[in-house]
């Protein structure tokens, strides 16, 4: 069957067809304009926009059905934009049960029990970082905060030093630089330095092994999730994986909570005042802004779905962020509510097995900038009246510049 | 009355929603799940109001509260 004739087919059926490109740069919040537009024409839609085109679920209820369903949504595929495995990941591109046997390995790592032990360090690293920008009077929110805190964070959480952070950042943003199909070569190989860097920690526990309830890639070196030993390269896939999972994402997700904060001061005071709000604030932001607003998935059998005749090999793009948005499911979803009811529903983490390994560290860091920010910097505003832009594939806000005055603190009796 | 609590071990993936918005009833794991994951306890009145809130903070609706008169 050719591509044409299977959106003849779609379209004949009276499935909704879309043309739309979601890997394009667009100005800030476009895209949860055209992700409402696709839900408002339908649950299910066929899109047309890439090489492989795909079912798109769109509402929160169908959403959550699928997730929940790996037999027939495989993990073979997690991007309905970029099907093919651009980079090797573990353990996203397993299915249950090998996928299981490997979660039961890392959830320990990432459970709030061992984020809480982190929480000096993920403390300090914050306040060390403020500290550096307050006496600035402004900064670009982005590249001077939101990812240098999870980056060093990133570290520490697998017992890498800290110190490495400025180096592996080069590296790292030209990988995240690629997400969106463009700059591949460059991408290649920074992932082949990341990769080497891995390697080395490795060979270096392997001559003098670490604690293994303290140095994550010694745990890995002596566990067995599927009864055989890890290999080595899956290893090295893992802490790939988790750098690439878990720093993009919280830089993102501060700055949109950040660009909101900032244009909102009477959110930003009340939060200020009451800091006790802080977790639940960021819980809301997490479903108002979606930054992985896609999960994609493989069909493995023919299926009709709600009435939609999938096949084997369909790709399936699963909407998280039009979910977040479903006004069935979240009354006024475009507004910031805190009193909002199943305001831990939101689907920004995911859903079914493969939700985010890392959503408790997340969550975790997340709260704890905000706080630590507002204390020593309650009051800001965007230093820009520039179009501000996003990118696609994996929402980012390019850049945020803030000012603030600096007599504020100076004059602090504290 | 009485009441029971449980959660469907299929469906529970450890988002941690239970036990953070009712930390007296429920507990976490090494892992990150629910200690009650794939069980179910009794509710004491006392209690009711924190188990409704774990089933309704519940992503995954991997938590059920029954009540029998």
């Amino acid at each position: 069957m050719t591509e044409t004739s299977e959106t003849e087919i779609m379209s004949a059926s009276g499935c909704p067809v879309s043309h739309t490109d979601y890997t394009v740069q667009r100005p800030l919040f476009e895209t949860y304009e055209l992700l409402a537009a696709e839900r408002e024409r339908g649950p299910f839609l066929w899109n047309d926009s890439r090489p492989r085109p795909f079912w798109m679920i769109t509402d929160y209820e169908h959403v959550l059905e699928a997730l929940q369903m790996p037999d027939v949504f495989s993990n073979e595929v997690i991007s309905a934009l970029t099907p093919e495995h651009t980079f090797d990941l573990l353990p996203q591109y397993l299915d249950p049960p090998e996928h299981t046997a490997m979660r039961r390995v890392l959830n320990r790592w990432f459970a709030p029990a061992a984020v809480r032990r982190l929480e000096p360090l993920v403390l300090r690293r914050c306040d060390e970082l403020i500290d550096e920008l307050r006496p600035k009077g402004g900064c670009d929110l982005v590249s001077d905060f939101a990812i240098r805190f999870p980056t060093d964070l990133f570290l520490a959480t697998l017992n890498l030093p800290i110190s490495d952070g400025a180096v592996f950042l080069e590296h790292v943003e030209n990988v995240f630089k690629s997400f969106a199909g463009r700059g591949l070569k460059q991408a290649a190989i920074s992932t082949e330095w990341i990769r080497g860097y891995f390697d080395q920690a490795i060979a270096e526990r392997e001559r003098e092994p670490q604690d293994t309830e303290t140095d994550f890639i010694s745990r890995l070196l002596v566990s067995a999730p599927g009864g055989e030993p890890m290999q080595r390269e899956d290893i090295i896939t893992i802490c790939y994986t988790a750098m690439l999972a878990g720093l993009d994402t919280t830089r993102s997700a501060l700055g949109y909570i950040f660009h909101h904060l900032a244009l909102d001061p009477e959110l930003r005071h009340r939060l200020t005042a009451r800091p006790e709000l802080w977790p639940k604030a960021v819980e809301e932001f997490l479903r108002l802004y979606p930054l992985v607003y896609m999960d994609g998935r493989l069909v493995t059998r023919d299926i009709d779905f709600h009435g939609m005749p999938m096949r084997k090999g369909n790709i399936v793009w699963l909407g998280l962020g039009s979910a977040n948005h479903d006004p069935e499911k979240f009354s006024d979803p475009r507004a910031f509510d805190l009193e909002r009811e199943q305001l831990s529903h939101h689907l920004s983490f995911g859903a079914g097995p493969h939700r985010c390994l890392g959503m408790h560290l997340a969550r975790h860091e997340l709260v704890i900038a905000v706080t630590e920010w507002h204390k020593r910097i309650p009051d800001y505003e965007l230093a820009t009246t520039d179009q501000l832009y996003e990118r696609g594939a994996q929402l980012s806000i390019n850049r945020l510049p803030l000012r603030w005055e600096t007599q504020d603190w100076e004059t602090e009796s504290q | 009355m009485s009441a029971k609590l449980s959660v469907d071990e299929s469906r529970c993936t450890g988002h941690g929603r239970c036990y953070t918005v009712a930390p007296k009833l429920l507990s976490d794991d090494d892992e990150g799940f629910v200690t009650l994951r794939g069980s179910s306890m009794e509710i004491t009145d006392d209690q009711l109001d924190d188990a409704e809130e774990a089933v309704a903070a519940c992503p995954e609706r991997a938590i059920t509260l029954t009540l029998d008169n």
